[in-house]
């Protein structure tokens, strides 16, 4: 929202010496955020009126002209101009060089410099409104005709800031810092506020006393949804121009003035917060009513949308049908016409709900609903018709009232509320005198009466629409009006009684940090939709999977119900960059399911942490990619202390590979999965070249330790040797096998058996692998002897041949 | 005779300090010491002197010899020590390698780091569910029935549980301050706890706007707590992030679960308050809105709101992100391209 310094100061009347820095300081700080103040004059800086005394041909073109003109200074200059409407005697606005103007109106603002047009030297530029941002002002009949302000009687030279008396500061306000105050909507509540802030007096309306018995017939039928309507019949009016400070005014505030009629509705909007209109009275037959819509009735309204209404929309009607969607806008038949000589003038509340429905239900907001939607209190349409009448009054000295009505059947009821001194001291941190309290509150429009131990407070009307009704709000009054910087940071004092211990929380960090910092892999943050073709690609079905009502995109309707297609897409992603990456992320899962209540009267669906990974390389290298994901799952639980599982083949997860995966268990159940994800689905997420064997896990099943487990093994005494054996063995043994048939009844100097390596490929008959195992060979007793190592790992060897038929490489 | 041995010293020693090399060394030795040394050479000539200077001549012949001798030694020594198997031309300015390492995302990053700072105040880190009922997400929070942020443009509700009850429609949170309410139902005041998370909104994204983001929520609740102990909170996160003292500023603002509320600002870090582009030339930065519990927050709570009081400060991570690192676009995070990730390991 846009506010005029000059029009504010018509209700508060602010020191000359006001700093104003320092007010939109204090409001920002206090009230509500001030983003920008503009000076006018800053923005028609070296713009000035100039006085044309000779228009010439220009020599060299035949659309030019070559004015003198006369800008205040001795010496007359020449300025080359393509206006339509050039004649000597004109006064007219002359951007001097060193002003900034839109050419044409259109672009950024430019710098204005001494040129030559056409071979003719020129100062600067003759604009026309547009080029100069005043076109709402100053309409122009054709693009070529420049800005005439002949009829301003100011001598040439003047600023046009001066001229026009648009010598004024702007004030820009956040309209999200006063969603929450209906009361701050116009003008004149924001002159409260600094009134209040400053301790200056407070201009007041003068209530409308019509001087008229003849009472207008207004009906409310729906009392909620409209607790007062005044109507008023005005006579003696006519269409035309309002004065030039009423549209400037509008215009100022990033309205555009229309006719005095309609200008007139708009500037008691913008001072009081309060929206009005007009009907030609000659359109309204018989009375005017406040209604619920029928089912389907046709309205259509000011901008021309044609509305089939609902009975939840509230109209103002007369004796035939709809002519305005209340608090919305009027009906184009029957409001102000260009043979309009006589109004029902419109000053109504509406109730702030019914009001948003309707605006939204035919995406129709205007300055008048976004102003009721806010909760407007009842009472401000006194404020608003005093304000109407007196100018009425002055633009149509003739005019008269010849049937009014206030219909007021709802009346507002003021909030009341007691405050404890005691409480107030206490939750402020600091005692701030009474006499302050009161004062600031009483600026503000607060009736407060002094009991034994507080305050008994009457709300104002414009604070008690369910912005102020309890006590706290009351704190907050004081405080904002005291100064929140006057309040000095107080420490925060408590008793521990221990440590915090949060081992689930501890162990969700020290699996991150462990894939990020032991284990090399990075973490990712993807959405909580998945997109459907990795959905397809991964899943047998959509049975189970929750869906958003609104998606962010009609591809993006389920949300998460397994990490891995997000995850899928990722790899897509980095393929292009990168040919060997691990990433992981943990983040919640959903499934539609469960509906549990951990909370009071809650049913949610089932909601998981999980954990899902990729390890992703060339394709060439299955083996390697596959035992970098073992090698980093497995020993998780060990490096992040929990409880730890096993790897077993239980059930294929859809998305894996028919022979490389593996499930995850613990104590017995299935926790995750760990698989090469198959060619297909990797075709069908867009995976162009490289392999990845994901990994989902679901982390609520994870148990930490209470503290580490692992106890410390003496260093052997004795040496430990490594022997390293190499066999051929049928492809499909699997290490599981070797491993058990050496460690079977093994010699009690064999402490353990490691992989080394298997191969397949040349040299290697078909059907066969050759696999190199490493025997540890040791004694706690004594070092042994090369016949003693050989005699341990003949019998290796035996017992592999025996088994599994290993024939031992030459 | 004299001369030529004192001049066989100079020369010796000189010769013996010139070496770089062993084998330049024993070159050396040989030279001087050797069968056909000069100090051999010498030696044989002292038959050919008076027999009265023989004994002191030899004396003195012997006496350079062992000097000789020692220093050749002793350069031996230091030339052990000096000797390198590299190559002269090795390149000292090729660059390191990279250690192989991963990282986690900035706003676990950043999020941890203030974990550790509330942990170290004593606060419990909490985490709630992301699907929410109506009840948690707004009415427990004092939003007005009307209050637009319901309304399917503002919040993702779930296909299927978008209509009825409070308790029958289920959305993405699209905010932390309901898991506080969640807290306090399961734990005993006074409270002082923190809950970060993700949270999403139906946005129409750009640079600056995105529907999943990642917020940071603290909430102190205890007896008599004054409103103005909250700046101590917010320094607390200002000054982890950013790693210095943060001017701070409290100003009015309006949420529906606070009373009163504020909007916090910092004084801006790139022109020291002056005031430049950054943050609009007013020389702060709103950073999080904050204030005390609304009193029907508490009793939503379960508490008696004239006893207790509070605490709370929300924080936007994405945007503290960018603040820190100068990223331009939110939907970076979300971007999963490790071209971006890998720039804060």
């Amino acid at each position: 929202m846009k506010l005029s310094l000059n029009w504010i100061k018509d209700y508060v009347k602010l020191p000359d010496d006001m700093d104003l820095t320092r007010l939109a300081y204090d409001l920002t700080m206090s009230t509500v955020e001030v983003e920008g103040a503009e000076s006018l004059a800053e923005r028609f800086d070296k713009i000035i009126v100039g006085e044309i005394k000779e228009v010439l041909p220009h020599p060299n073109a035949d659309k030019l002209r070559v004015c003198r003109v006369d800008i205040g200074e001795e010496e007359i200059k020449d300025i080359v101009c393509g206006g339509s409407n050039l004649e000597a005697g004109m006064k007219v606005v002359v951007a001097c060089p060193g002003a900034m103007v839109r050419w044409h109106g259109e672009g950024e603002p430019v710098e204005i410099k001494n040129a030559k047009l056409r071979g003719v030297a020129s100062f600067g530029m003759i604009c026309a409104a547009v080029e100069v941002g005043l076109a709402d002002l100053f309409p122009a009949k054709d693009d070529h005709e420049i800005m005439d302000v002949t009829s301003f009687d100011v001598p040439a030279g003047t600023p046009i800031s001066k001229a026009l008396g648009l010598d004024d500061i702007i004030l820009e306000i956040d309209n999200k810092s006063m969603t929450n105050r209906p009361d701050l909507w116009g003008h004149y509540g924001i002159a409260r506020e600094i009134a209040a802030l400053y301790d200056l007096p407070l201009v007041e309306f003068k209530k409308y006393e019509p001087d008229t018995t003849c009472e207008y017939d207004v009906r409310i039928i729906d009392s909620e949804r409209c607790p007062r309507f005044i109507g008023a019949k005005v006579e003696g009016l006519s269409i035309k121009p309002s004065p030039f400070e009423m549209q400037s005014r509008i215009w100022r505030v990033g309205m555009r003035p229309i006719n005095a009629l309609v200008d007139i509705t708009n500037y008691v909007m913008l001072a009081t917060g309060q929206p009005t209109h007009v009907y030609d009275s000659n359109h309204i037959i018989d009375h005017i009513e406040v209604r619920r819509a029928n089912e389907g009735e046709i309205l259509q309204l000011l901008n021309d949308k044609e509305l089939a209404l609902s009975t939840d929309d509230l109209v103002i009607s007369d004796a035939e049908g709809a002519v305005g969607l209340a608090g919305v806008m009027g009906g184009a038949k029957d409001s102000v016409l260009p043979e309009t000589e006589s109004v029902i003038f419109e000053c109504a509340n509406f109730e702030s709900r019914g009001i948003r429905r309707t605006a939204l239900r035919y995406d129709n907001r205007t300055e008048a609903s976004s102003r009721y939607e806010k909760a407007v209190d009842p009472e401000r349409c006194d404020q608003a018709v005093s304000l109407a009448m007196k100018l009425f009054a002055e633009l149509y000295p003739n005019m008269k009232v010849t049937a009014y009505k206030d219909l007021y059947v709802n009346k507002l009821q003021k909030k009341e509320i007691d405050v404890d001194f005691d409480w107030l001291d206490r939750r402020l941190g600091k005692r701030i005198p009474q006499e302050v309290v009161a004062r600031k509150l009483g600026a503000m429009g607060y009736d407060v009466i002094f009991t034994d131990k507080g305050m008994h407070i009457v709300v104002p009307t414009w604070r008690s629409t369910g912005d102020v009704s309890i006590k706290a709000d009351i704190m907050e009054e004081v405080a904002r009006m005291y100064g929140y910087e006057n309040f000095e940071a107080t420490t925060i004092t408590t008793s521990f009684d221990g440590a915090i211990n949060q081992l689930d929380v501890d162990l969700v960090r020290k699996i991150k940090e462990y894939l990020a910092f032991r284990s090399n892999m990075q973490e990712i943050f993807t959405y909580p939709w998945m997109t459907d073709e990795f959905v397809t690609a991964l899943m047998p079905s959509t049975d189970g999977i929750l869906a958003l009502a609104t998606p962010p995109a009609p591809n993006e309707r389920f949300i998460r119900s397994s990490l891995l297609p997000n995850i899928c897409k990722a790899i897509v992603k980095n393929e292009r960059n990168f040919d060997e990456f691990d990433i992981f992320e943990e983040a919640q899962i959903f499934l539609d399911k469960d509906y549990t209540s951990n909370y009071e009267g809650e049913k949610l669906p089932m909601q998981k942490k999980h954990l899902g990974c990729a390890f992703v390389g060339a394709s060439d290298n299955v083996t390697e990619l596959f035992r970098r994901a073992k090698g980093v799952i497995g020993s998780m639980p060990r490096y992040t202390h929990m409880e730890a599982f096993t790897f077993e083949k239980i059930e294929k997860p859809y998305w894996a590979d028919e022979t490389v995966w593996l499930n995850i268990m613990l104590n017995g159940k299935k926790i995750g999965d760990l698989a090469l994800l198959s060619k297909k689905a990797a075709l069908a997420c867009g995976i162009k070249v490289l392999s990845a064997v994901l990994v989902e896990l679901d982390m609520d099943e994870l148990v930490p330790l209470k503290s580490r487990t692992n106890r410390y093994v003496r260093m052997h005494e004795f040496p430990m040797n490594e022997y390293d054996l190499s066999f051929l063995v049928d492809s499909m043994i699997k290490w599981d096998d070797v491993y058990s048939c050496v460690m079977a009844k093994k010699n009690e100097l064999l402490r353990d058996v490691k992989f080394v390596d298997e191969y397949k490929g040349k040299q290697i008959p078909s059907g066969k692998k050759s696999v190199t195992i490493r025997l540890i060979i040791g004694s706690d007793e004594k070092t042994l002897t090369g016949a003693e190592i050989e005699q341990v790992a003949n019998s290796v060897l035996k017992r592999l041949s025996k088994n599994i038929s290993a024939e031992i490489r030459a | 005779m004299k001369e030529k041995l004192e001049a066989l010293l100079r020369e010796g020693t000189a010769k013996i300090e010139a070496t770089q090399s062993e084998a330049e060394l024993q070159d050396v030795k040989g030279a001087l010491l050797g069968k056909q040394g000069s100090i051999t050479e010498l030696l044989k000539e002292i038959p050919k002197l008076d027999v009265s200077l023989r004994p002191e001549m030899g004396k003195a012949i012997n006496n350079v010899k062992s000097l000789l001798t020692e220093q050749i030694e002793g350069r031996r020594e230091a030339l052990k020590l000096k000797a390198s198997e590299i190559s002269p031309d090795f390149d000292c300015t090729v660059p390191g390698f990279e250690p192989k390492i991963g990282g986690l995302h900035p706003i676990t990053q950043m999020c941890y780091d203030l974990n550790d700072a509330f942990r170290s105040m004593g606060f419990e880190v909490f985490s709630g569910p992301e699907i929410t009922s109506e009840y948690y997400a707004f009415d427990n929070l004092n939003f007005p029935p009307n209050h637009p942020a319901r309304e399917s443009m503002d919040t993702y509700w779930l296909e299927g549980h978008d209509s009825g009850e409070a308790n029958d429609k289920l959305c993405l949170r699209p905010h932390l301050t309901g898991d506080s309410v969640r807290y306090m139902q399961t734990h005993k005041p006074p409270y002082r706890f923190v809950y970060p998370g993700r949270v999403y909104r139906n946005e129409t994204t750009d640079a600056r706007h995105e529907r999943a983001f990642f917020q940071y929520e603290a909430l102190i609740v205890d007896k008599d707590f004054t409103y103005t102990a909250g700046k101590v909170m917010i320094k607390s996160i200002l000054s982890k992030v950013f790693g210095q003292d943060v001017p701070v500023r409290m100003r009015a603002g309006f949420f529906p679960f606070v009373e009163p509320g504020f909007e916090i600002d910092m004084g801006c870090l790139v022109c020291g308050g002056k005031g430049c582009s950054v943050c609009k030339h007013v020389g702060w930065i709103e950073i999080m809105p904050g204030g005390t519990p609304h009193p029907n927050v508490l009793r939503a709570a379960g508490l008696d709101p004239d006893e207790y009081t509070g605490f709370y400060v929300n924080i936007g991570l994405d945007r503290l992100v960018m603040m820190r690192y100068g990223v331009d676009d939110v939907r970076l995070f979300h971007s999963t391209d490790l071209r971006f990730l890998k720039q804060f390991h």
